[in-house]
């Protein structure tokens, strides 16, 4: 076998290189990203303040988020026409029977009429605590809704410790109140 | 091959780094405060819709925004804060373009790379050109050759 090469590649380090420089980025780049809800969007607001307002509600009263001080909160965005709204709000009127003397609840309706508010609250059940008509847009703005439902758990200082996207179940809320130091 | 690719690979990123310099260097024009306000609604993602900036969408959200934005501008705050305060609500998200400078930075690094890995491979096919090691046959294999091919069945 006289003159026969030997083909071993030219640049071995190079086609070492192509596995930790391309493919693993590239995979841990597909299965971060494509695993990824993109409408999942994290809060800045967690970790700070709930940001003030104050508002009229829907029986007519003022609100400021002022009285929420010194008790854990939950501030719930909806809006009638919103169809998890209606899936989670047993959870809402549940917890507001059991916890209405550990925790202030309140509503905020999102780009909907006062009408339909009310006749939301007249089918789906009315659990009493105060509903905001957000009439310019503001407060949710303020809050970084994308869309209703989503719902804030504040703690007694006033710090937001969690933002829920989604309709609430029953899991996610224990979980949080037992965040927020309420236990049955 | 190589001398042809290299300059034009060349010139193609002085042409991207001037481009790049004349945009960061341009002076800012003079806006109204209701041309900056639709400036920055553009840059501003609409958080009710999907890919359309706040200046463009239609919504009561993109239009709550689009009211705000001219407010804090009227209050007094300028452009750089206005963004900020809606950012600190909705994250970077809101911004349609992003603020880290790895995704700036990134595309103009691969070209770099990219360029640099061409030319490298372009000069590796002309100067490593080893010719094929020239086959010293025998004279017998060379017949058996002969004989072989001669009875291929074809």
């Amino acid at each position: 076998m006289a003159g026969s090469l030997p083909r071993r590649p030219r640049w071995p380090l190079a086609r070492w290189l192509t596995v930790p420089l391309v493919v693993l980025p590239l995979g841990w780049l597909l299965f971060t990203g494509l695993g990824r809800d993109p409408t999942l969007i994290p809060s800045p607001l967690v970790g700070k303040p709930l940001p003030s307002f104050s508002a009229t509600t829907l029986d007519g009263r003022t609100f400021s988020s002022a009285v929420l001080a010194g008790r854990p909160a939950i501030v719930n965005i909806w809006a009638s026409w919103c169809v998890p709204c209606i899936q989670e709000h047993p959870v809402l009127m549940e917890t507001a029977a059991k916890y209405a003397q550990r925790l202030t609840m309140v509503g905020i309706i999102y780009q909907d009429t006062p009408d339909a508010a009310r006749r939301f609250m007249a089918r789906y059940g009315d659990g009493g605590w105060p509903n905001l008509l957000d009439t310019s847009g503001r407060i949710a703005i303020d809050l970084g809704v994308t869309g209703p439902p989503e719902t804030f758990f504040v703690d007694a200082a006033g710090i937001v410790r969690a933002k829920h996207v989604g309709p609430l179940t029953a899991e996610v809320m224990a979980q949080q109140l037992a965040a927020l130091g309420i236990v049955p | 091959m190589r001398r042809v690719a290299l300059p034009i690979a060349l010139a193609a990123l002085l042409a991207l780094v001037a481009l790049v310099l004349l945009e960061l260097l341009r002076p800012a024009p003079a806006l109204t405060q209701a041309e900056q306000a639709h400036q920055i609604a553009g840059e501003l993602r609409c958080p009710d819709c999907q890919s359309l900036s706040v200046a463009e969408s239609q919504t009561a959200a993109a239009a709550a925004i689009r009211s705000q934005i001219v407010d804090l501008l009227a209050g007094g705050q300028t452009p750089e804060q206005v963004r900020r305060h809606f950012v600190e609500r909705y994250g970077e998200w809101i911004l349609l373009s992003p603020r880290s400078p790895l995704a700036w930075l990134l595309p103009p690094a691969a070209l770099v790379a990219g360029t640099g890995l061409l030319a490298w491979w372009l000069r590796r096919g002309q100067s490593g050109a080893t010719p094929i090691a020239s086959a010293t046959a025998s004279d017998g294999a060379r017949s058996r050759i002969r004989d072989e091919v001669e009875h291929l069945d074809v």
